[in-house]
Order: C-alpha cells, then sequence, then structure tokens
C-alpha cells in the first residue's frame, strides 16, 4: 500500500496550494487548542491529519469551514486562506464558506428525511438547481460519486435513517458533493465503519481527489497511508510534521511522529 | 380514642421496636457486628416495619368499613320510616349520622351526661334545640325512629371504635415481639427489610391508582344513574342546553362541547404559535445566559393559579376587547365576557406548556443533525425550519395535544372570562360557556341531588374525561414513538 501511495505522489508534486494556514491559535476558554499551526494544503489532493486523541487535529479541521464559529467558548487567531482569500475576514459569510467547503462527520448524520431530500438538501438552499428535473441530476450525479446509486436507486423516498452505517456515511458524502464544494473535510469518516464499508468509502475518497481538494482526520495510521498523499503529524496542539505521506511513513525527521507511527506514544 | 393518638403509640412501639431490636442484634453476637448478617440497624427496622405496617394497614381498612358496617346494621331501624315518609333512604341515613354526631358533641360538650344522652326520648326532650346549642343544627324534629336508630349507631360506633384500639395495639406489640424474636446473627435482616419497603412502595402506588380507579367508578355510576332519568340520545344529540329545575329541563351537551372546544381552539391558536417561537428562540438562539433567565421566567406563567387568571380576563382583558370590539368600537362585542376573552387568556396559561416541553423536544434533536446542515451551508434559520422542527415533529405535537387536554378541562378562566350562556354561534365575540363551567353551575345550584340537573354533571365530566384522556393517551403515544426514534 505505500507503494501505491508513492506512486499517486508523483502527480500531485505540481499542483496549486489550496488552503494556506499561517500561524493558526484556537482558544476553548482558557485552554490553549492549536498553537502556532501553518499548513498548506495543495489542490486534488488527499491531505490525512493524524495524531493522538485530543492533539487538536479535528479542531484545526473544523477551523477550515468556520465550523468552530458555533462553539461559544471557541476563539481563533491567525490567517487561513482558501485560494488567497482570508476566510475569516469580516465580509466572508460563513454560510456561504461552508457551501464552499464542504464537511463529513465522524458519526454518519443522516436528516431524518428521504434519501432523495438528503442529498437534495444543499442544492435546494442554494438554489442550485432551476427545475425538477436539474434537481434528479444532481442527486443522481452525487449519488453515483458517492457510490451509492445503485443501492438505493429503486428507493429514494426511503428516510436516510434506514441505510446502513457504511450506507449512511456514503450518503452524507453525496449530501456533501452534492453542493459541489472545492475542498471536502472529512473528520474520521471511518471510525463508525465496519471494514468493508470502510474500504469502499477509502475508495470514494481516492475518487474525489480527482475533482477536490480532500482533508481528513483519521486515528488510523494504515488509512493515512492507504487514502493520502499528504500527511500532517499533530501532537499536543502543535504542527509536528508534514510532509508527503511516503516521507511521513518511511523517513519521519521528528522523533515524535517516529514514535507515534511505531506505535510508542498516542 | 381518636385515630391520631393511635397512630402516636403505634410509631412509638415501633421505636422501642428499633432500639430494642439493634441492641438484642448487638447482644447476639456479644458486640463483634461483624458476625451478624446485617448492619444492626437493619435488625431495629425489621423489628419496627413488622410493629407499624400490618397495624397501620389494619387501622386504616378498619375506619373505611366500619362506618359501612355500622350504617348496614342500622338500616333496619329506620326503612320503615322512610318507606313511609316516601323519602330517600340515603338522606334519613344522612339524619341518623347527624343526630348520633350531634349528642356526641353534646357530650363532649359537656351539654349532656353520658346517662342522659343514652335516656333520651322524643317525647320529653326537645333534642333538636340540645343539639343546636351543641353546634349541630337539624332540619327538622327527630322522628322516634332515627333517634332509635341514633342512638344504636352510637353503641355501635363506641363498641368498634374500642375493639379496633384494642385489635390495632395488639397487632403492633405482637409484630414488634415478632420481629424480636428473630434477631439472630445469621437472619437476614437486610433483605427482609428491602422487601419491606418494597411492600410500602406498592402500597402508594396502589392507593395512586384504586383512587383513580375510585373516581371513574363514582363518575360511571352516577352517569348512569342520569340516564336512567334522561334518555342518551337527547343528551348527546339535543342542541339546547335549558335546565330548569322545576322539571322539563332540555340537556343536550353540544351547546357545551362547542364552547368548549371553540374556547380551546382560540386557545390554543395563541398559545402553539408563540409558545413554539418561544421554544425555538430559547433552544436556538438564545445564549446561556439568557436562557438561564428566560426560561425559568416563562415557566412562571405555569404557576399562576387559573383563577388569577380567570380575573386577568375578567377584569384587564374583557374590557380591553370592549374598547375594540364593543359598542364603541366595532360593535361586534355585547359584553366582556366572551370566548374571545376567555380564548385569549387561557392561551397565555398554556404557553408556558407548549414551550417548555418543545424547547425540551428540540433540545434532543441530536447536535449533529445540526452540524451537518451547518457543514452544508444551511442558514440557523434553514436548518430550524428544514432539519430541526421535522425532526422534533411528533414531539411537538404531543406536546401541543397535551396542552389542548389541558384547555379543554380548564374551569375557572371560562367560569369568569366566558360568560354563562350555552348557544352555538361563530362570532367568537359573543358570549359563551363550557361543559366545565356548566357543571360548576349544575353542582353548587340548589337542584336536588337525585335530579337530572344535578346528575348531567356526572354525564358531563364523563365526557370530558372521555375526551381528554383519549387526547392524552394519543399525545403519550405520539411523544413515545417519537423517543425510539434516537435511541
Amino acid at each position: 500500500m505505500y507503494d501505491t501511495a508513492s506512486r499517486l505522489e508523483g502527480q500531485v508534486s505540481a499542483t496549486d496550494i489550496k488552503i494556506a494556514a499561517r500561524d493558526v491559535q484556537v482558544f476553548y476558554g482558557d485552554n490553549h487548542a492549536i498553537k502556532d499551526v501553518s499548513v498548506d494544503i495543495q489542490d486534488k489532493t488527499v491531505t490525512a491529519f493524524i495524531g493522538p486523541s485530543g492533539c487538536g487535529k479535528s479542531t484545526f479541521l473544523r477551523c477550515l469551514n468556520r465550523m468552530n464559529d458555533t462553539i461559544d467558548i471557541a476563539r481563533i487567531e491567525g490567517e487561513i486562506l482558501i485560494d488567497g482569500e482570508d476566510i475569516y475576514d469580516k465580509r466572508v459569510d460563513p454560510v456561504q464558506l461552508r457551501a464552499k467547503v464542504g464537511m463529513v462527520f465522524q458519526k454518519p448524520n443522516p436528516f431524518p428525511k428521504s434519501i432523495f431530500d438528503n442529498v437534495a438538501y444543499g442544492p435546494k438552499i442554494h438554489g442550485l438547481s432551476k427545475t425538477r428535473a436539474d434537481l434528479d441530476d444532481i442527486v443522481e450525479r452525487a449519488l453515483r460519486r458517492a457510490a451509492l446509486w445503485d443501492e438505493v436507486k429503486d428507493r429514494l423516498t426511503a428516510p436516510g435513517t434506514g441505510l446502513s452505517g457504511g450506507q449512511q456515511q456514503r450518503l452524507c458524502i453525496a449530501r456533501a458533493v452534492a453542493t459541489e464544494p472545492e475542498v471536502l473535510l472529512m473528520d474520521e469518516p471511518c471510525s463508525a465503519l465496519d471494514p468493508i464499508a470502510t474500504g469502499q468509502v477509502e475508495e470514494l475518497i481516492d475518487e474525489l481527489r480527482q475533482d477536490y481538494s480532500v482533508v481528513i482526520v483519521t486515528h488510523s495510521m494504515q488509512q493515512a497511508a492507504r487514502v493520502s498523499q499528504k500527511t500532517a503529524f499533530f501532537h499536543l496542539g502543535s504542527l509536528v510534521e508534514y510532509d508527503t505521506t511516503d516521507k511521513i511513513f518511511t523517513n519521519p525527521q521528528d522523533s515524535r511522529t517516529e514514535s507515534y507511527i511505531t506505535g510508542r506514544i498516542g | 380514642m381518636p385515630a391520631f393518638w393511635i397512630v402516636l403509640i403505634v410509631l412509638g412501639i415501633a421505636v422501642a421496636g428499633f432500639v430494642l431490636g439493634r441492641s438484642r442484634a448487638l447482644n447476639a453476637v456479644i458486640g463483634d457486628r461483624r458476625d451478624l448478617h446485617s448492619l444492626p440497624n437493619y435488625y431495629g427496622w425489621n423489628a419496627a416495619l413488622k410493629g407499624v405496617v400490618p397495624a397501620l394497614g389494619l387501622l386504616a381498612i378498619w375506619l373505611i368499613l366500619q362506618p359501612m358496617l355500622i350504617e348496614r346494621a342500622v338500616t333496619g331501624l329506620v326503612s320503615e320510616q322512610a318507606i313511609a315518609e316516601e323519602r330517600d333512604l340515603g338522606l334519613v341515613l344522612a339524619d341518623v349520622r347527624r343526630v348520633a354526631a350531634g349528642l356526641d358533641a353534646a357530650v363532649a360538650q359537656g351539654l349532656l351526661s353520658g346517662d342522659a344522652a343514652r335516656d333520651l326520648s322524643t317525647a320529653s326532650d326537645d333534642i333538636r334545640a340540645t343539639l343546636a346549642t351543641a353546634g349541630v343544627a337539624l332540619g327538622s324534629d327527630v322522628q322516634p325512629a332515627v333517634l332509635a336508630a341514633a342512638q344504636r349507631f352510637r353503641v355501635l360506633s363506641g363498641q368498634a371504635g374500642l375493639v379496633m384500639v384494642a385489635l390495632v395495639l395488639a397487632i403492633s406489640a405482637g409484630g414488634t415481639l415478632y420481629g424480636l424474636r428473630e434477631v439472630r446473627p445469621d437472619f437476614r435482616a437486610r433483605n427482609v427489610v428491602e422487601q419491606g419497603i418494597r411492600a410500602i412502595l406498592i402500597g402508594a402506588a396502589c392507593i395512586a391508582i384504586l383512587t383513580t380507579v375510585g373516581i371513574v367508578l363514582s363518575l360511571v355510576f352516577n352517569t348512569i344513574e342520569f340516564f336512567r332519568l334522561y334518555p342518551a340520545a337527547d343528551f348527546f344529540f339535543s342542541t339546547t342546553w335549558s335546565p330548569s329545575f322545576g322539571g322539563g329541563s332540555e340537556l343536550g351537551i353540544l351547546p357545551l362541547l362547542w364552547g368548549t372546544l371553540y374556547i380551546s381552539l382560540i386557545a390554543l391558536l395563541v398559545a402553539v404559535p408563540i409558545g413554539l417561537f418561544a421554544a425555538v428562540y430559547l433552544s436556538e438562539y438564545a445564549t446561556k445566559r439568557v436562557r438561564s433567565v428566560a426560561k425559568p421566567a416563562i415557566e412562571i406563567l405555569a404557576g399562576i393559579p387559573t383563577i388569577v387568571y380567570g380575573l386577568f380576563a375578567l377584569l384587564t382583558v374583557g374590557p380591553l376587547l370592549m374598547k375594540v370590539f364593543g359598542d364603541d368600537g366595532l360593535g361586534w362585542m355585547q359584553a366582556g365576557t366572551a370566548v374571545m376573552t376567555a380564548g385569549l387568556v387561557m392561551g397565555i396559561m398554556l404557553i408556558p406548556f407548549v414551550s417548555s416541553l418543545s424547547d425540551d423536544i428540540i433540545n434532543a434533536v441530536p447536535q449533529a443533525l445540526r452540524d451537518g446542515s451547518y457543514g452544508l451551508g444551511a442558514t440557523q434559520s434553514e436548518t430550524i425550519r428544514q432539519v430541526i422542527l421535522p425532526a422534533a415533529l411528533p414531539g411537538i405535537v404531543g406536546a401541543i395535544l397535551l396542552a389542548a387536554s389541558r384547555a379543554i378541562g380548564e374551569t375557572m378562566i371560562v367560569v369568569l372570562g366566558a360568560g354563562a350562556a350555552a348557544r352555538m354561534e361563530l362570532n367568537p365575540f359573543e358570549a359563551m360557556t363550557t361543559v366545565t363551567a356548566k357543571i360548576v353551575s349544575q353542582l353548587t345550584g340548589d337542584a336536588d341531588f337525585a335530579s337530572p340537573e344535578a346528575l348531567v354533571a356526572f354525564a358531563l365530566g364523563m365526557t370530558l374525561f372521555v375526551i381528554t384522556l383519549g387526547l392524552n393517551v394519543l399525545a403519550l403515544y405520539i411523544v413515545r414513538k417519537y423517543r425510539e426514534q434516537y435511541e
């Protein structure tokens, strides 16, 4: 699997920088959760955030689409640029931003609506379709991209909560894809899934890389190695090391990274 | 001896049992409490519970049964007179009870000696006057048969009271002694006490359930009695409500039901939007500090007695509506009491029901759904409208149904705010009345209790009970079904 990763890295060497974070600090009340994190995330690349629990990788991910805004006590300093635009600028509407930066969560969270309505939710609120046929089209495309279409095409009106765990998570991915985001953030998307469903989602992530910049938080180092081209290792709120996945896993520069990936800490 | 003293003595025996049981347990193992199966206190509790529970249980049953049995015993003495005078046997028996109680009071106050009270006769003494000085007023002179029955009643009560005291105290002492005899190091006092506590809890639950059954049964029997006197079809389908105490009343429930439903509808039209919006604000928009102040403030509304709401309707809302819709304004309204007045005030009363329950239900919607919606770039109100409210809808419907059953059963606001005219009209500025208000007026009037005009109250109550019960069952069913979704 390391071979696959290194083969893919060759293709991404010349891509642009999609997200640039500079000296990002996050505070939860008095707790300094993220310290001085600077990172450049490339377009059309899968970037994995790894690190022990509580190291701040999920927190940092949630900074990228301003989901931390919904938490009262969270405070963010520093600068995060997406396509050169500061997303914490006052003129930026977080609602618009989140349409551009989609998110898939740890636990599948389909809305208590039909499968169709789950996927159509984003396109409807953002007015992406002019006609009903348009909407049908968008839903079908999103479900196909999430490799779910064949399984649900005959029961689009059935409730999304009735699907299996793996199907629910792919439904959530379809829901995020339907909004046509430019960046897709995934917060441990496979932690509630069994190995088969995990395999399906991982395959899907690899396909999504064609069009999107994907950032994935994962606890599984094998998963990071399998799906990502770049890996960032977080420890105690700091970004310890950020490099190509191949390098992180075969020749880490920092001793903490080495200890973590060999299982001595974490 | 009054029951109060008996209870005190029984409790005294129990305390003694506790102390003795505890020390006996400690003595049995010569001070080393580790050799006991249970902690010493459990041996004490065992003796105390055995002294209290059976004795007080017997006391309660005895106090309930004694009047019934004695009444049956004296019935034979007065039944002939009742038939002769064409009076209801129950009323004669009530006279007997009053005379007996009056004689007891007279003896207690020293107006009569015990012997004198026993030897009274209707021929030589003015019993009515004597009893009046003792504070018991009688409606007519005492008949010989009634006096005889009253004397018999007193004798039987006195004897039964003595037997009861003796039995209760004996059982209490016996139970305590039995509990003390059981004390041995290997006696599992802790398990026995556990069972005793269980028995007490079951007893409490049974009392609650039996009381409900009793209320329903009394409603049912009186309703059946009413339908024997008045045709059920007229009651349910007649559109006229005009009780006249001289007889020949028309007792159709439809105008009352119409008033009830109309006022409830207006109340819900006020309470549901306001309550729901308040709940959405409190659970989704309000900061923690605002919420910690605003939520209790709204719930204070639920603590206001309904009679105060009634006053508010009568003195504030009614005149205010008159200014706008009365003769000086639009001319739709004749008086301050109207469906609209009562409906508005009742709606205010129901706001906290709707808002508090809906708030809990909205809060129970998982945060993951909100995150999912925000993550797709939805705004807060889009999230609430399209994700949270649909997810919470079954629970909210349940809350609304509970509020509706409150509205239907509400009395004081209607009595003061809606007027007393039973009619079926569409104009919400007319005075109308409800089932509950009419129950009050039918039972507080001078009507003979056995007449259909009084008994109709039970039929009305039964109808109301069935409606609200149905609404509650439906609401609970919906709420429960909703709960299963997230667990």
